[in-house]
């Protein structure tokens, strides 16, 4: 079962008397254990896609699929509940919750899911300690470097294993040098524990660590390739 | 625990000068609320319990008509009866009275006066100014010339211990009547009209000097609590007959019953006023720190939080301002209701004299408060009740936002 399913998704905004066509028929498979990079020039759609992949917006039209469940139709708490058990979110501004600690903002999502106090420590001190941020536990988001703040941040994500963890620019508030630190701690989660992330750049640097490539323009896919080569069977629309 | 109050309750400190300052203005408004509940309850319990500072009691048998014509033939007929029939509490105080206007002549001058002929004993639990002899004693029971006269009475006609005086009255029977005093004593009361004009002889010696033979005028009870005032006077209304009238204090001057809904009418609007202040503190608050933190609902939303938990949420943190500022209101209102209730807070005593006179009783000028735990509870809940209400609005608000739109914020 894939990760991620989006098929022939549109989402339009209404901006005055004119429709925005953020996404004009988006369709996209993402396996589990991908590791997977949306780039495009700015206003391509990379984060309405992202949004509607991560249920924090529905679509115009079309289907979308998260680990085989299908969010048509879902009301505000089962989308809350479906976040809560199959996505992961890294922002572009770490939005880390400012009064609860390092090991209490991954512990979060964790008591949501009600898992009991002491399973929640150990799996945090755990994870903390396997990403090298162990010294970070207690640390309160404000005195934390963006850097820091970030990789808390990919800790919150995947604590409690989801289908997919979705980061909307992830490196854009961090230098090039913990940017790619960064997306390494990332590709280590994927290659070691096959976490699936689809995250959105505009870093080339970024981008060149990606194992797969959807290029968006104009709301429409205009590339997607692995490793370089090009994928057959992607909508390949001519770039404008 | 990073459980909901948890949460709430750090929130709280990150905006440590507002928090401070709404908890402040609410906890000032429920104290106040709480001090002028006690102020004037205990005001107003004192105006209707402690009627005997006049001997005015709670309810009173008279003959019919009395109360309208003052005349001194009117008599309660089958007197002794209608004290046997007279349904009253066991702990009720009866007291009888032969009453007269009469001219109390003095070697310095004369005055009209009010004449109480009364039993000393009982009329000792009616009225407070008995209890409060300052000069001489309360004449002995068979004391045929004894007369208590009140201090300014005595200030007027340069009255001693000793002095005789000459009380002529109209007997019953129309003529003329006087006889001879001595005071044996002088009085202090709150009232200066009753320390002007009452004076008090025994009961036996006024039925002799009007000619009233056994009978008298007037029968005061006083009973333990001024809300059953009006069944027990019914009873009796029912028990005794036509031939006499039984009248309760609130009767006799309804200005108390008046008093006392103009008092609760504005307790009632001061509440409501200070209770719609109370609300737009917290909205305000409320909403501030909502609007300022729309973001962080929208992570909340993301990480998987339910619209009901952000709702929560934002009620939590309401919950504990009122839940601070209720400690801090009831912490200030009770202190100073428990300390009002040992000396007075408010003393007007320099400006008004040691009492007020109103409507048939006399308050002290020095206003205490009555102390009650359970009465300040009201206005606490009703806080809480405040403060969850007004925030349901912005909690509403934030946990209806879709969180891509959330998210968007600030
Ligand atoms: N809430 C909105 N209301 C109206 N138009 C919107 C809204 N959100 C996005 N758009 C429009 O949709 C299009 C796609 O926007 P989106 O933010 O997805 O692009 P993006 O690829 O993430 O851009 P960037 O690289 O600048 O982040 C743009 O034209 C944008 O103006
Ligand atoms: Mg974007």
């Amino acid at each position: 079962m894939p990760a991620v399913e989006v098929v022939e998704v549109e989402k339009h905004y209404q901006a005055g008397a004119t429709t925005v066509r953020a996404l004009a028929g988006v369709s996209l498979t993402v396996e589990k254990g991908e590791f997977m990079a949306i780039a495009g020039p700015s206003g391509s759609g990379k984060t309405t896609l992202l949004n509607l992949i991560g249920a924090l917006d529905t679509p115009s039209a079309g289907a979308l699929r998260i680990d085989g469940v299908d969010l048509a139709g879902m009301s505000r708490k089962q989308l809350a509940d479906l976040r809560r058990d199959k996505v992961g979110f890294v922002f572009q501004a770490y939005n880390l919750i400012p009064v609860l600690t390092a090991a209490e903002n991954a512990e979060y999502v964790l008591e949501l899911k009600h898992m009991p106090r002491a399973a929640r420590r150990t799996r945090i001190g755990q994870l903390f300690a396997e990403l090298g941020i162990g010294e970070l536990l207690d640390a309160w988001p404000g005195k934390m470097s963006g850097g820091q703040q970030q990789r808390v941040a990919v800790a919150r994500a995947i604590a409690s294993m989801p289908a997919v963890v979705l980061a909307d620019e992830p490196t854009a508030n961090l230098d090039q040098v913990t940017g790619k630190a960064l997306i390494d701690m990332m590709h280590r989660l994927n290659h070691e524990h096959g976490v699936t992330f689809i995250f959105s750049t505009h870093d080339p640097m970024v981008l060149a660590q990606a194992e797969r490539v959807v290029r968006l323009v104009d709301g429409k896919i205009a590339s997607d390739e692995r490793r370089g080569e090009t994928v057959a069977g992607a909508v390949a629309a001519p770039v404008a | 625990m990073i459980g909901t109050l948890t949460i709430a309750w750090r929130n709280l400190w990150r905006t440590r000068r507002r928090t401070v300052i709404s908890m402040s203005a609410i906890g000032l408004g429920l104290a106040l609320v709480v001090i002028y509940g006690g102020l004037v309850s205990r005001l107003m319990g004192d105006a209707k319990e402690q009627l005997d500072t006049t001997g005015l009691g709670h309810f009173e048998v008279t003959a019919a008509g009395w109360r309208q014509h003052r005349s001194g033939k009117l008599t309660i007929a089958d007197l002794d009866a209608k004290l046997q029939d007279l349904p009253v509490p066991a702990s009720a105080e009866v007291s009888v009275r032969v009453l007269s206007r009469g001219l109390l002549a003095g070697a310095r001058g004369n005055e009209a006066v009010e004449v109480h002929g009364v039993d000393w004993q009982r009329e000792r639990a009616v009225a407070l100014y008995l209890r409060e002899i300052r000069q001489g004693a309360v004449p002995a029971d068979d004391d045929a010339h004894g007369i208590l006269v009140g201090e300014q009475l005595a200030e007027r006609l340069k009255l001693q211990v000793g002095h005789k005086l000459r009380l002529t009255v109209q007997r019953a029977d129309g003529e003329m009547g006087a006889a001879l005093f001595r005071v044996r004593g002088v009085f202090h009361t709150l009232s200066p009209g009753i320390g002007q004009r009452r004076v008090l002889i025994s009961r036996a010696a006024a039925a002799e000097l009007l000619g009233v033979g056994g009978s008298a005028h007037q029968i005061v009870v006083q009973i333990d609590r001024a809300a059953d005032a009006s069944r027990w006077a019914g009873e009796a209304r029912a028990k005794l007959g036509p031939t006499v009238e039984v009248l309760t204090y609130a009767d006799i001057y309804p200005i108390f019953e008046a008093m006392e809904s103009l008092v609760n009418g504005a307790i009632l609007v001061g509440s409501i006023f200070v209770y719609f202040l109370v609300g737009l503190g917290i909205l305000n608050t409320m909403l501030m720190s909502v609007l300022e933190r729309t973001r962080e609902f929208g992570v909340m939303q993301a990480l998987g939080t339910r619209p009901g938990g952000v709702l929560r949420m934002v009620l939590a943190e309401s919950f504990w301002i009122a839940t601070l500022s209720v400690a801090l209101g009831l912490g200030i209102g009770l202190s100073f209701t428990w300390l009002g209730s040992r000396s007075a807070l408010l003393d007007f005593s320099e400006q008004m004299g040691e009492g007020i006179e109103f409507g048939g009783t006399v308050m002290r000028a020095a206003f205490l408060t009555e102390f009650s735990v359970r009465a300040a509870l009201l206005p606490a809940l009703y806080v809480y009740l405040m403060a969850l209400l007004v925030a349901l609005y912005p909690a509403w608000r934030v946990s209806r936002m879709r969180p891509v739109d959330a998210l968007r914020a600030g």
